[in-house]
């Protein structure tokens, strides 16, 4: 037997040594005592008066101990379940899950490859591929309802067209404190309380301080609300270097994550122990252009790092992959996509969201959800790594096949094939037959197969009686905001 | 005089914020006429950084460098000028509408425009509708820039037109309009002038638009 054997289960990968790391959190740490933040709330100043933070107007300057008191009380694991009744979301240390983005404006139309405002019935459209597609563990709505009877309620329409279509734990975005509330309650019926919802959340919620190293009134409205009825909750700066944050890597990362230490602080003082979770979608500001860029591979680096960053915190990650700035489904998003769904894997966190978006965050693609689906499935292979056992190492089917033998009739090649990956979409047969299959493009492959999941694809319908009471709680809604 | 244009020119292609200030300052001291310092001096100059950014040989940084530089000297400049010496580059009044918070592509756009020549009061973001008819009352702009980036807060915009039309002063300005969820045909629908696609272009479409109306 041998002994001081290291076996990789998978393949290894990091950005940042663990002092580049401490490099990174000492000088968020100077940034929480010399810089501080800025916040627009009157009870969450409140909370930092009573504290030993230094308040001067709405800035807050806050003590290296309180931060790191604070960042003990995190838990290291949520799961979520869904409204399959699984428990099928574990958030936990290297445990990857891949799910949409939310709220685009615009959809690329399928059948007239013409873009335009993004419906109710798209949301839906989304959330029933996201349901059938294997490889999306979690949903957030993808578009955002824009034929909703009020802007000021959209969110719970939204959330009713995603929990029609969809049974996956979500992540769900709301206009308000208000309307989180009724996310919430919504969230309640479905799990049947809020003893239950606590100890199976069916969704996180998103919510997004302003950088640089500003929180507005209406977030952290719904940050304290997350605290006090412990919804987890993710507080994801979107910096764009070179705009709002340094156009350093290394110094978008300090400030990114100063943002996320407020955040954590704040929290802690509202109800210690609430589940927050750590996040950023950390990319540049296109210098040409002037956008916001999701398919650059700063953007893919920077992510991963943060990643790390997160691990060594002992905090769940949310992260971004699988998105692009191209207009259309086309080679450049195929790549881009690519690209960040492969290393915001490789790092190891926890959601990575995004999946599917094209034009630099501003437009939906059903089709690209599908395509994600079969690169995640790529992905997810290199990610299972190499068994190194004597049955793997094969040194005895070598010997017994010797030179000039064949490995196809083999029982063992009988049993290990099925290891590998199966393509559903990409073509890797000879020209002939393509051509005599119709000479598809991926384009058109994509597109039979969008069209095809969603005429017979059905999801496991909402209870009746269900349906009923939270439709409620979307017209109350509507009612009050006439 | 001359020299002095040369030196303007190099120092605002450079973007050299400081040097600009002084040597604006000095041409002023030696009697220079204000007018040329702007029309051969500063305009020509942000004219050749503009075509540069739109052949790509330029970028944002570098660009938004110049623009600064530009209004740092037009500050010093704009009380020596006549209202005529000001041509197409007037006084703009920016901000971000009611319930949205994105900032920074409206803070390009003001900086494309100051870079213009424009004098530029940006109101901020999270601005209340009334707040844009007060200020464009309190200004006199010539131009009104409003951005939104969320389908929940464009709504606003329109709004904030029918109210200047409401306070009888809508055909004092020209309206322009961004964001990313914007579009053309949402500025016709409710009636904007302009809609700029993105910051590096607004302020071509701006003159465009003024030239199309002189
Ligand atoms: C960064 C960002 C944020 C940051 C903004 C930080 C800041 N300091 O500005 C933060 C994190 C705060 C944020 C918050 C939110 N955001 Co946001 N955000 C973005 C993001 C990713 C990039 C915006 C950006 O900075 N682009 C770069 C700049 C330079 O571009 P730009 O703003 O479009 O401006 C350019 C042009 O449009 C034009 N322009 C813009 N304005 C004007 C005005 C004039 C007069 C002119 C001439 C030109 C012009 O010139 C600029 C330069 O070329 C966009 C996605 C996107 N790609 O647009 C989402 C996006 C706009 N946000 C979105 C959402 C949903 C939100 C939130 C509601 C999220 C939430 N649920 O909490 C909140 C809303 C907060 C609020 N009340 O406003 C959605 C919009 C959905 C919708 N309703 O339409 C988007 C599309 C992303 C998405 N799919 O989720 N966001």
């Amino acid at each position: 037997m041998k002994i001081n054997q290291t076996i990789n289960k998978s393949p290894q990968f990091r950005v940042l040594s663990e002092d580049q790391i401490e490099q990174i959190y000492f000088s968020a740490l100077e940034v929480m005592e010399r810089t501080g933040g800025v916040v627009y709330h009157e009870g969450a100043l409140e909370l930092f008066k009573n504290s030993d933070a230094l308040v001067e107007g709405n800035r807050v300057r806050i003590p290296i101990t309180m931060v790191e008191e604070a960042l003990k009380s995190y838990p290291r694991k949520i799961t979520l379940k869904g409204r399959n009744g699984k428990r099928s979301l574990f958030l936990e240390k290297d445990m990857v899950s891949f799910g949409t983005g939310s709220d685009l404006p615009f959809t690329l139309d399928m059948n007239t490859g013409e873009r335009r405002n993004t419906t109710y019935k798209d949301v839906s459209d989304a959330s029933k591929l996201v349901d059938a597609l294997s490889n999306f563990d979690f949903h957030m709505s993808h578009g955002i309802v824009t034929d909703a009877p009020n802007p000021q309620t959209y969110d719970r329409h939204q959330f009713m067209a995603m929990l029609e279509n969809c049974t996956k734990p979500m992540v769900v975005t709301s206009v308000d404190g208000e309307g989180l509330e009724d996310l919430w309650k919504m969230g309640c019926l479905i799990q049947g309380g809020e003893h239950e919802f606590r100890l199976n959340p069916m969704f996180v919620v998103y919510i997004e301080p302003i950088s640089p190293l500003k929180n507005d009134s209406t977030a952290v409205e719904k940050l304290l609300f997350a605290a006090e009825k412990r919804i987890p909750a993710m507080y994801t700066p979107c910096p764009s270097s070179g705009a709002t944050a340094p156009a350093t890597i290394a110094g978008m990362l300090v400030q990114s994550l100063a943002e996320t230490l407020l955040a954590i602080v704040m929290c802690h003082l509202k109800n210690p122990g609430m589940p927050l979770i750590m996040g950023g979608v950390t990319t540049l500001l296109d210098m040409r252009k002037s956008t916001y860029s999701y398919g650059a591979p700063e953007l893919s680096l920077a992510s991963a790092a943060n990643t790390d960053i997160s691990k060594w915190l002992n905090l769940i990650m949310f992260s971004t992959g699988g998105c692009t700035d191209a207009k259309i489904l086309d080679e450049q998003a195929a790549s881009e996509q690519m690209m960040n769904l492969f290393y915001s894997y490789l790092s190891g966190a926890n959601l990575i969201h995004d999946v599917g978006y094209i034009d630099h965050g501003t437009t939906a693609s059903l089709e690209s959800l599908v395509l994600n689906q079969e690169m995640i499935g790529m992905v997810k292979q290199f990610g299972k790594g190499i068994n190194t056992d004597d049955e793997h190492l094969a040194l005895d089917l070598i010997e017994k096949q010797g030179p000039g033998g064949e490995y196809v009739t083999t029982d063992h090649t009988f049993k290990y094939w099925k290891e590998w990956f199966m393509p559903q979409l990409q073509d890797r047969s000879d020209y002939e037959t393509w051509v005599k299959n119709g000479s598809k493009t991926m384009g058109q492959r994509l597109k039979e197969r969008t069209q095809h999941l969603l005429d017979t694809y059905q999801p496991e319908p909402l209870d009746e009686k269900l349906r009923k009471e939270l439709k409620k709680i979307c017209e109350d809604a509507d009612k009050r905001h006439m | 005089m001359s020299s002095d244009l040369g030196k303007i020119s190099d120092a605002l292609t450079k973007g050299n914020v400081d040097e600009l200030k002084e040597v604006v300052q000095q041409a002023l001291d030696n009697d220079a006429v204000p007018a040329d310092l702007l029309n051969k001096g500063l305009l020509p100059g942000m004219e050749a950084v503009g075509q540069k950014w739109k052949n790509g040989e330029m970028f944002m940084p570098e660009v938004l460098r110049c623009a600064k530089a530009m209004s740092g000297a037009m500050d010093i400049l704009r009380p020596r000028l006549a209202k005529e010496d000001l041509g197409s580059a007037g006084k703009m009044v920016i901000g971000t509408v009611s319930g949205d918070l994105h900032d920074i592509g409206k803070d390009l756009a003001a900086m494309m425009f100051e870079g213009a020549g424009y004098e530029v009061v940006n109101i901020g973001i999270d601005q209340p509708n009334e707040k844009f008819v007060e200020a464009a009352k309190e200004h006199k702009p010539t131009l009104l820039g409003m951005s939104a980036l969320l389908t929940t807060t464009m709504p606003r915009m329109g709004e904030v037109i029918n109210s200047l039309k409401e306070a009888g002063i809508r055909d004092q300005m020209a309206v322009i309009i961004g964001g990313a969820p914007v579009t053309q045909e949402f500025a016709e629908e409710i009636g904007a002038d302009i809609y700029a696609p993105n910051a590096g272009s607004a302020v071509d479409l701006a003159r465009e638009y003024f030239e199309s109306k002189a």
